[in-house]
């Protein structure tokens, strides 16, 4: 094993399973091999439809392999239990979605608490930690703001500073500016690669060029495989 | 735990209407039991006072069979002679009283009219309770004496030691007993032999007989059957131990709760899929909330808890506004048969034990009514719930 790598893919195939009787199967990923370097801010590329999405679900542990081996920081999860994976998930993984997905009935801070809650940190260590992650986001003075009375901008900023609630290894982003205007969207990015720099691994999804510019590697995927990128 | 409580609270808020119909189908419900089962709590209580009152070793010799209760009119329909002497001769027979009871003719100054009378014998209130509001009872000699009820006393402008004529005969009011007495306060008592020599009769309505010192009630009761047998040839009268007549009031008492709980049971059941239907569609609404709640790592125990205190809330709010309620049906029950009937005839049925019972009773019908909702969001695939449009 390589004490670098944090997430590392090795044969993985998904296979969905569609239809009445289950009978269609969608390949979303075909025999894909990755592995993510600790520190490293990487963007995935490809068409809509690609699997894009499902890497990053493999990656952050949210969904299992039809076939392969995920190893998250050394250890097999193929075959973790599903408590074992939210442990995964809730610790050493955040994830930011395109479309925000905060939870509409709860504030901008009780949002950034929500991973703790779960974590049971308890509610004193918690509120301080939510208070400074929407400072760092610039939300400061939004942090008793419902989702519904925010900005794309600021929504996203909030979940960010959600993903980043229990201080994980690595941040998994699902086309983070795909909803926002290319302004707001730069302030989202700038707050990427600021994370990275602070040493957090990250992981882009995305179709935007300009967004994968900023990444530090690339990789190109196209139907459930890798077709290419900086290293391949 | 304690934090999963302020999501599942937030989610309650957030959709107000709803959660305040469903918690409404709980409240009906739990009014309905909280309601049914204090009256029955109510009416077992006053029961219990009014037999602790006459005693358990009292016993009564009535005409008839089992089954018309002390106060019935059943009881008092019919008089009998009976050789008190004799009686008193059976072993283990203690005070002996005596009752007859008719609807008798009185006047005073302007007022004239048919009122219940009780002929008693003067050791009568050794047996029931006569709280005296003015005057005295009625002492050996006593003839034509006569004691009012309140009610009775107020209506004809009667003070101790005032006159009346009853069936055309000059009584006076030696006594006043209160509302408080085991007796319709708009009843008169005067002497039994005076009642007699009036109604040309030697007969009594009912005997009371307590069980001498020592001697077991059930016992005493079976000698005083076989002496009316022997003395009388025939079993024209029943013997009642207050235990027997207890046990027949409180079965039928226990029936009518078991009944009311069934009604009361079926609207709690109807609150509770009222519930389960709410939570459900709860579920559907956040499966996409779900499953960013399982994306930053809650456990499918956490997300359980979540929606299971959620609708454990709906069951507590809607039973905690429902006990009040049937609370106060309680006490306008109480108040509602003290106004119609006189006399204090029920008692509060709440207690502690019925409100905290009824609490943890909703909560756990909320919760249950929870379960399945709750285990489906549980079991949601994040991904998919990710997805959910
Ligand atoms: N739960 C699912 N059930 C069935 N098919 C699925 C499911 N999830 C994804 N797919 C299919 O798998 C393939 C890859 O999906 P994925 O979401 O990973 O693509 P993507 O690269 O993220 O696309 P986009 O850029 O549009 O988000 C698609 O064909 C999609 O229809
Ligand atoms: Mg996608």
């Amino acid at each position: 094993m390589n004490d670098e790598v944090i997430v590392r893919l090795e044969g993985v195939w998904k296979v969905y399973r569609m239809g009445r009787r289950r009978k269609i199967e969608v390949e979303a990923l075909r025999g894909v091999d990755l592995g993510v370097e600790r520190g490293e801010f990487l963007a995935v590329m490809g068409p809509s439809g690609s699997g894009k999405s499902t890497l990053l679900h493999l990656m952050g542990c949210l969904d299992r392999p039809t076939r392969g081996r995920v190893l998250f920081e050394g250890e097999d999860v193929t075959r973790l239990k599903p408590s074992a994976l939210a442990r995964i998930r809730n610790r050493r993984v955040g994830f930011v979605f395109q479309s925000f997905n905060l939870s509409p009935t709860l504030s901008a801070l009780g949002n950034v608490e929500l991973p703790m809650i779960f974590a049971g940190v308890p509610r004193k260590e918690r509120l301080a930690r939510a208070r400074e992650l929407l400072s760092r986001v610039g939300l400061s003075e939004r942090e008793r703001h419902l989702p519904s009375e925010l900005s794309g901008g600021e929504q996203q900023r909030v979940a960010i500073a959600r993903a980043l609630a229990n201080s994980p290894d690595l941040l998994l982003a699902d086309e983070p500016t795909g909803n926002l205007d290319t302004e707001t969207g730069q302030g989202v990015l700038s707050l990427l690669s600021e994370t990275n720099r602070e040493g957090v691994t990250v992981a882009v999804v995305t179709h935007d060029p300009e967004v994968a510019a900023i990444a530090r590697r690339r990789v190109r995927i196209r139907d459930g495989r890798i077709v290419g990128g900086d290293d391949v | 735990m304690f934090d999963l409580l302020g999501i599942a609270l937030r989610g309650l808020l957030h959709r107000k209407k709803r959660s305040w119909l469903t918690i409404i189908g709980i409240l009906i419900g739990i009014t309905a039991v909280v309601a049914l089962v204090s009256l029955g709590t109510s009416m077992q209580l006053a029961v219990k006072r009014s037999f602790e009152e006459l005693g358990y070793d009292v016993m009564m010799i009535l005409p008839g069979e089992l089954g018309g209760g002390f106060g019935g009119p059943a009881s008092f329909g019919a008089s009998f002679e009976i050789d008190v002497d004799a009686l008193s001769q059976v072993e283990g027979v203690g005070e002996i009283g005596l009752m007859y009871y008719a609807s008798i003719y009185v006047k005073a100054s302007e007022n004239e009219g048919f009122l219940d009378a009780l002929g008693v014998s003067e050791n009568i209130f050794s047996f029931f309770k006569v709280e005296q509001a003015a005057g005295r009872r009625f002492a050996p000699g006593d003839r034509n004496a006569v004691i009012l009820g309140v009610e009775v006393a107020e209506e004809l402008g009667l003070e101790v030691g005032d006159t009346m004529e009853i069936e055309d005969r000059p009584f006076t009011v030696i006594g006043i007993y209160s509302a408080d007495s085991r007796l319709d306060e708009d009843a008169i008592l005067i002497p039994l032999a005076t009642m007699q020599d009036i109604l040309g009769t030697r007969g009594v309505s009912m005997v009371f007989v307590r069980a001498a010192p020592g001697y077991r009630v059930e016992e005493v009761a079976k000698r005083i059957e076989a002496f009316l047998y022997e003395t009388r040839g025939r079993r024209d009268l029943s013997v009642q131990t207050m235990e027997e007549v207890h046990e027949v009031v409180q079965r039928a008492l226990g029936i009518l709760g078991a009944f009311l709980g069934g009604i009361a049971g079926i609207a709690l059941l109807v609150g509770g899929i009222g519930v389960m239907n709410t939570m459900y569609t709860a579920v559907l609404e956040r499966t996409r909330e779900i499953g960013v709640m399982k994306a930053v790592g809650a456990r499918n125990s956490q997300i359980m808890l979540v929606f299971l205190l959620e609708s454990g809330l709906m069951g507590l709010m809607g039973g905690a506004l429902g006990t009040g309620i049937g609370a106060l049906l309680n006490f306008a029950a109480v108040a509602a048969a003290k106004a119609a009937l006189g006399a204090r005839v029920l008692e509060y049925g709440i207690s502690w034990w019925l409100v905290l019972g009824v609490l943890g009773f909703s909560f756990l019908v909320g919760s249950l009514a929870g379960l399945l909702p709750a285990r489906a969001a549980a079991k949601l695939d994040p991904v998919e719930a990710l997805r959910y449009e």
